[in-house]
């Protein structure tokens, strides 16, 4: 079951780059597009804050 | 001091780096307070008391200047750096909103503190995206489940800990720029993939598809989940004509897994370097033939006589009596207690390949990351004997930037070697390609010619011998970054290999041209075993 790799094998690469912003200009040098995903860590939550988040989210 | 202030050590790289700038200030450094930071400002002497008691939560900035006003100016810059809010254009705040922007994304790369990696790719996965996943410290139970996900749904995750693949004739990441071909390479070892991606397009070939799984992927509680998936794509892959192969020791589990599925389930011919493994004669099952090497310099040359010509081979390689005589040259004047190997490695793969190679050339060798556990060095920051450092290992990077992009850490090591008189010669890789330091070689130049002074104070020679890693298509440019080196004395190789047997006849002057000869059937001559 490998369609999908072979898929994007022989396809244009569109790229969703999360952190590093140095691997989306390098792409980007290679004319490949990329949109970028800012990343911050989670703010520390007391668990049963995090435990409500997580059920709404 | 910023207590709890979190920013990504590349980031923090950039703005050390654009800190040394700021008028009126002799140095600087902008890192997260980790016991490896601390101790590289302290060596750096720009460690206070007030950074000294920080936790790794913590940011530094620390500003070596003149004047109490030029350390304000420099730290309101660098603070002012800090807070200043990123631009928008094509930046988004959640994968759905960036999926929107790009509905047709076929490949997320993920470089994000390990511990959250597993929400992220799970989400990916789930929106039908491949993932190249360059966090480390992913645990193995997440690294098997989002491994059986991405299997589920025909997907790819390349990592934990990959940080290096050429996908449709783009390098994702650490990765060099090729010539498209007709090699696909399968690595749990990113600077193996470099290597032989690069060796290959040295040969007149290049490369179809590279795809990094991440070194866990062969353990066994993973069970080469994407190595087998990535061979059954490249068996798949009409552009793919050889198939190679290349690790550390797999487990042995996963090795048989991975050699039975290559001898059962392809029909093209395969490639195996498992460095430091057992090594596996040649086999031929069902008209599949799955030639084993032992290391990426023979697993090139292997490769290259199924789909080269011989001349092309004699582009990377050297014969036994070469080596000896550029070896003579670079020897002269050694003193008799010079007798010892330093390797300074940015590259994990590259390192060991070095270990394997000296363990049969000069015997023990000592490590950080050994190929033998008996020869772990007991303390990472001081070396003994014949020593192979990978300062890409946890030790070296906790809260920095990988050394492939900050010199820092090797910098001050080759000054520490330097001082040791019983150090017969210094090798070290030169990574280029995406990813890396803009200048690697330039960025080691000082302290090259520093560390030769220090040897000729002492009436020393230092020969230092270097591997420059990319090719001349590399942002880089290997032509120019070999130029660096010579300027400073520095010898350089056309593989890792060879670099590694010179320093081994260079350090012990009593090996042999037979036993060179010996080595190179079995560690680099592959016909051995047809």
């Amino acid at each position: 079951m490998v369609e999908k790799i072979l898929k994007l094998f022989n396809s244009d690469l569109k790229v969703i780059n999360i952190g590093l912003e140095i691997f989306k200009n390098d792409l980007e040098s290679q004319k490949v597009s990329v949109v970028q995903v800012s990343w911050q860590p989670y703010p520390k939550l007391e668990k049963e804050y995090e435990d409500i988040l997580s059920k709404i989210l | 001091m910023k207590t709890n202030y979190y920013r990504d050590s590349l980031q923090l790289l950039h703005l050390s780096e654009e800190a040394k700038k700021i008028e009126g200030v002799k140095d600087a450094a902008v890192v997260m307070a980790t016991s490896t930071n601390k101790e590289i400002l302290s060596k750096l002497k720009l460690l206070t008391n007030e950074g000294l008691n920080a936790s790794s939560t913590d940011l530094i900035i620390a500003v070596l200047a003149d004047s109490e006003s030029a350390i304000n100016h420099g730290i309101n810059r660098i603070d002012a750096s800090l807070t200043q809010p990123p631009t928008s254009k094509g930046r988004f705040y959640t994968i759905e909103a960036a999926l929107q922007s790009m509905p047709d994304a076929n490949l997320a790369i993920v470089s994000i503190p390990g511990e959250h990696a597993r929400r992220i790719v799970t989400s990916l996965l789930e929106k039908g995206l491949n993932v190249q996943l360059f966090s480390d410290h992913v645990s193995q139970e997440d690294e098997f489940e989002l491994k059986n996900l991405a299997k589920s749904k025909g997907l790819l995750v390349m990592g934990p800990g990959a940080g290096t693949s050429i996908i449709a004739g783009k390098a994702i990441a650490f990765a060099n720029v090729v010539r498209k071909g007709n090699v696909g390479i399968v690595a749990a070892a990113g600077t193996g993939l470099q290597e032989v991606s690069v060796l290959v397009n040295d040969g007149g070939l290049g490369v179809s598809q590279a795809l990094g799984t991440g070194g866990g992927d062969v353990k066994d509680q993973i069970g080469g989940i994407t190595t087998l998936q990535a061979i059954e794509a490249l068996e798949r892959d009409t552009s793919t004509s050889i198939i190679v192969i290349v690790s550390k020791p797999p487990d042995p589990t996963v090795k048989k897994k991975i050699l039975d599925y290559a001898t059962q389930s392809t029909s093209k011919p395969v490639v195996t370097c498992f460095l430091g493994a057992e090594w596996s004669p040649n086999t031929i099952v069902n008209g599949t033939r799955i030639y084993s090497t032992r290391t990426l310099h023979a697993a090139v040359l292997e490769t290259l006589k199924h789909v080269a010509s011989p001349a092309t081979i004699d582009s990377i390689s050297m014969l036994p009596n070469e080596l000896f005589a550029i070896v003579d040259e670079v020897r002269k004047g050694l003193k008799a207690r010079q007798r010892y190997v330093r390797g300074l490695y940015t590259g994990g793969t590259l390192a060991y390949e070095a270990l394997v190679i000296l363990n049969q050339l000069v015997g023990r060798v000592y490590s950080n990351a050994p190929v033998n556990s008996s020869f772990k060095l007991r303390n990472s920051s001081e070396s003994f004997k014949d020593s192979v450092l990978d300062l890409g290992e946890e030790e070296f990077t906790l809260g920095r930037a990988h050394p492939m992009i900050d010199p820092t850490v090797r910098q001050l090591r080759l000054i520490e070697e330097a001082r040791d008189p019983e150090v017969a010669v210094i090798i070290m890789d030169i990574m280029l390609g995406y990813g890396s330091h803009p200048d690697p070689a330039g960025a080691m130049c000082d302290s090259i010619s520093q560390a030769q002074m220090i040897a000729k104070n002492d009436d020393r020679v230092l020969p230092i011998l270097a591997h420059v890693c990319g090719t001349d298509q590399d942002p880089q440019r290997r032509s120019d970054q070999i130029g660096r080196l010579q300027t400073v004395g520095v010898r350089t190789f056309s593989t890792n290999a060879l670099m590694v047997a010179a320093s081994a006849l260079i350090s012990r002057r009593d090996i042999t041209l037979a036993t060179l000869n010996e080595f190179y059937k079995q560690f680099l001559d592959t016909s051995q075993g047809k």
